[in-house]
């Protein structure tokens, strides 16, 4: 989950995760990912989220941030101009460091104050296009197309194939127990 | 951008090396207010992993490396009469003699780029002849060194930059600098026409042709480290990593193999119980020799009989006093303590085997663990945690000068590129950013480093995805042992079908003089005259690269000059293979500006600190038990567990 700070990514998260919104959340703290299991036709997708940890706000994301994610998300302001413009950046940065077969998706946050929208519609819809990714606009607030967000990338990620590579016997270091799952940043 | 820095924090951290991310992790779990800036575009300075066109660009770095930063607001303005300034350095000396050499044949007709990569990074293969010139004087054996590398390249030399004049199947041809040819300022470039590029290189058979352009073309899948190191399964890097839980932002491999080179052989060491007993290089009475050897390294202390008297002597006399024969001896010399044949007592061997087996089998076979996508992971991770309880990142953020107060020569602030002050009251710095007035009076040591791409591991097995380290003794007195670890794809560091291969030691002259004596016995260069004698038993080497690197640790804080008592300074990565300076060092630092405080303790769980919302659903409290796992990694429906995958 990407974007400009202060588009409401963590209140998407948190819209999606826990289905509650905080008017005066702060700057993210304390917070390194959240998890949520949703059903996809007859498999069961496990979203592991993680947030930026505001690293994103001076530019200095760690490329290690984006390793092994499935999809990113890519949030925006409908009422800041510029943080579409950013959201361009954040495109190319993901090219150029995350996995290649990621699902994109852009998320037009806050529609819920569409009087005093900056960016069109349109124009996201337009540059979703030219990019291959889905583009919705939703509302952390008033959970709109919140769901329908993370089911669409759901529906993106390509099935599961355990033959494909032979990346096998990776070690996670910690004292509990492994678990598979997919991540989504 | 960074206008809205604020102005006042407890901490400031200046570069992103290990050391210093586990210091910015420590104190902003701690709850002090850090921030946490480099002036480099990426995280971990000497500590980071690049991509290949990042390394390119990297080497290009330091290739124009002048002073032409951008001319910053003056810092003298925002000094008081009652301060003075201890300017910082605007140029890395870190590094030096690069040398680049790329053997694998260069397809000149496309314009190659790295997919997906932005046009910054565009690596065009005339980006590959560096070196510094200023070492030309001083390198004795250039001569013979350049002779022996190019000794398999085709008679037919002809200095050609345009690939269609080039005859059909004239792959390798050697295009170097005619009058330089004694120079330094030397590149074997190996160009070529026809060359089948492929689309789906991650299919190919492993006896194709790996061009240049497909290097490039994958550049993504390269993560190559600038300090090659491995982590001993029970070190304390580990055991930081286990108890702050930042293990879970990351995923290891264990090191599959440990080799030796004897005799110009290599060969697998037993190292583990199994290993002993399964080895077929070992005659029965040896596998007994060694066991018995080793049960007794493993509680030596207990012992003190046993080595009583050989204190005094080196670890190789000693082990010609027991009952081993030469082969043994030299096995757990260098392949398992690793120790120095010339200098290394009986107790630093004794000391180095028991860790050695003591680290064996927490995670498998070998004593090591690799980060996946490099080395370069372990400092973001860090990083990652102190951003998460609030630290503040900012990467190409320079800072001009530290400002100390004349009255109490304690430091009170920075003055950053932009002209802003920023007070705080602890200021951790990398040696690299203090300038030569600072350092005079040190002698730095160098450690010399070489990045190899090649074609197929050092020791063939049935499988191809082996991790390995293997020790090269010192050849005469006065060099050093160096250090061989042969990264394979499934460890992200490389393209599928070649290998990666660190090579690390004491410098005693250039990185390359150093090191190409070893290249050459392990490796042999990538031509086309091989290619068709099928009897080739060395693998080749598509594309290599030198650099020496200054090793800044154990020196003492009083040999920099003038620094005040909340200065606090953190050494570039060493020499030895394992992090356990780095996290002493990070620790001891932490104690002194946090004298109270645990060091990393694990975090409380996320629940208790991201909302004080009631309507948590159960999902959402597994977070902190989760352990993030590479999609990649298992490719298997998300509710089935650990699942047994075949291996490649």
């Amino acid at each position: 989950l990407i974007g400009d700070t202060g588009v409401g990514k963590s209140s998407i998260v948190c819209r999606f995760v826990q289905d509650h919104f905080d008017h005066n959340i702060s700057p993210t703290i304390g917070a390194s990912f959240m998890t949520k299991t949703v059903p996809c036709g007859n498999e069961l997708h496990k979203f592991l989220i993680w947030d930026t940890a505001g690293q994103e706000r001076f530019h200095s994301l760690a490329p290690m941030y984006y390793r092994g994610s499935a999809a990113a998300v890519i949030v925006y302001d409908i009422t800041k101009q510029d943080s579409f413009h950013t959201l361009k950046k954040w495109v190319k940065e993901l090219k150029e460091h995350g996995p290649e077969n990621i699902v994109m998706a852009i998320a037009g946050n806050k529609c819920d104050l569409s009087d005093i929208r900056e960016v069109p519609l349109k124009d996201a819809k337009e540059y979703a296009e030219s990019i291959g990714a889905i583009v919705v606009e939703t509302s952390a607030k008033n959970a709109i197309n919140i769901e329908e967000l993370f089911q669409g990338i759901s529906r993106q990620i390509p099935p599961l194939d355990p033959h494909e590579n032979g990346n096998s016997g990776t070690i996670k270091v910690g004292k509990q127990t492994t678990q598979a799952s997919r991540r989504c940043c | 951008m960074a206008n809205d820095l604020p102005s006042e924090f407890d901490v400031i951290v200046i570069g992103t090396g290990l050391p210093e991310s586990i210091i910015a992790a420590a104190c902003s779990r701690s709850g002090q207010r850090v921030l946490h800036v480099d002036s480099r575009s990426y995280y971990g300075g000497n500590w980071a992993s690049f991509s290949f066109s990042g390394l390119l660009s990297w080497i290009k770095e330091y290739e124009e490396s002048t002073d032409t930063l951008n001319e910053s607001p003056a810092w003298q303005e925002r000094i008081l009469e009652s301060e003075e300034a201890i300017v910082l350095s605007r140029k890395d000396r870190t590094i030096q003699h690069i040398e680049v050499f790329c053997y694998a044949s260069q397809d000149m007709c496309e314009d190659v780029e790295e997919t997906g990569a932005l046009k910054k990074n565009h690596a065009s293969v005339t980006s590959v002849n560096y070196t510094e010139a200023s070492d030309s004087a001083c390198l004795p054996t250039e001569d013979e060194s350049l002779s022996t590398l190019s000794f398999e390249i085709p008679a037919e030399q002809t200095t050609s930059s345009n690939p269609e004049s080039a005859p059909e199947g004239n792959y390798a041809e050697a295009t170097e600098e005619k009058e330089n040819h004694c120079s330094d300022k030397t590149c074997v470039q190996a160009t070529s026409e026809n060359v089948p590029t492929a689309e789906n290189t991650g299919e190919q058979p492993r006896e194709n042709i790996i061009t240049y352009s497909q290097i490039v073309k994958e550049g993504r899948r390269f993560n190559i480290d600038l300090v090659s190191k491995l982590l001993y399964s029970r070190g304390l890097l580990i055991d930081l990593l286990i108890k702050s839980n930042i293990s879970r932002y990351a995923e290891f491999k264990n090191i599959t193999r440990i080799l030796s080179f004897r005799e110009g052989r290599v060969e697998q060491v037993p190292c583990s119980r199994a290993d002993v007993f399964n080895s077929k290089q070992l005659t029965m009475v040896e596998k007994r020799m060694l066991m018995k050897f080793l049960t007794f390294c493993m509680e030596y202390e207990e012992h003190p009989e046993e080595y009583k008297g050989f204190e005094e002597i080196t670890f190789s006399e000693y082990l010609k006093t027991q009952k081993l024969t030469p082969n043994l001896q030299y096995f757990v010399l260098h392949s398992i303590a690793m120790t120095s044949e010339a200098t290394s007592t009986t107790l630093d061997g004794l000391k180095a085997t028991k860790n050695f087996l003591h680290c064996l089998g927490r995670y498998g076979n070998t004593p090591f663990l690799f980060p996946l996508y490099g080395q370069g992971e372990l400092p973001q991770c860090f990083c990652r945690m102190c951003a998460v309880f609030g630290g503040i990142y900012c990467l190409r953020h320079s800072v001009q000068c530290l400002v100390v107060d004349k009255d109490s020569r304690k430091c009170k602030a920075i003055v950053d590129q932009f002209g802003q002050r920023i007070i705080a009251n602890h200021f951790i710095v990398e040696d690299s950013y203090f300038s030569e007035d600072t350092c005079s009076n040190i002698q730095y040591r160098q450690i010399s480093r070489a990045v190899l791409i090649t074609d197929r591991s050092v020791l063939k097995t049935d499988s191809d995805q082996q991790i390995s380290i293997l020790t090269v003794p010192e050849s005469e007195p006065g060099t050093f042992a160096v250090r061989v670890i042969e990264l394979c794809s499934s460890t992200m560091t490389c393209m599928k079908g070649t290998y990666l291969v660190h090579m690390t030691c004491t410098s005693s002259k250039t990185a390359r003089e150093d090191l190409e004596p070893v290249v050459q016995k392990l490796f042999a260069p990538y031509t086309k005259k091989e290619i068709e004698n099928e009897e080739v038993d060395k693998p080749r080497l598509l594309w290599a690269l030198y650099f020496n690197m200054r090793d800044s640790s154990n020196i003492s804080r009083n040999s920099y000059n003038g620094l005040s008592s909340n200065v606090y300074v953190c050494s570039g990565p060493d020499c030895h293979l394992g992090n356990d300076n780095a996290v002493k060092q990070a620790e001891a630092l932490f104690q002194q500006i946090c004298p109270s405080e645990d060091f990393c303790p694990p975090p409380p769980n996320p629940e208790d600190i991201v909302l004080d919302g009631d309507s948590l659903q159960p999902e959402a409290l597994e977070s902190d038990s989760m352990l993030h796992t590479n999609s990649e990694t298992h490719k298997e429906s998300p509710y089935l567990r650990s699942p047994v995958e075949p291996s490649e």
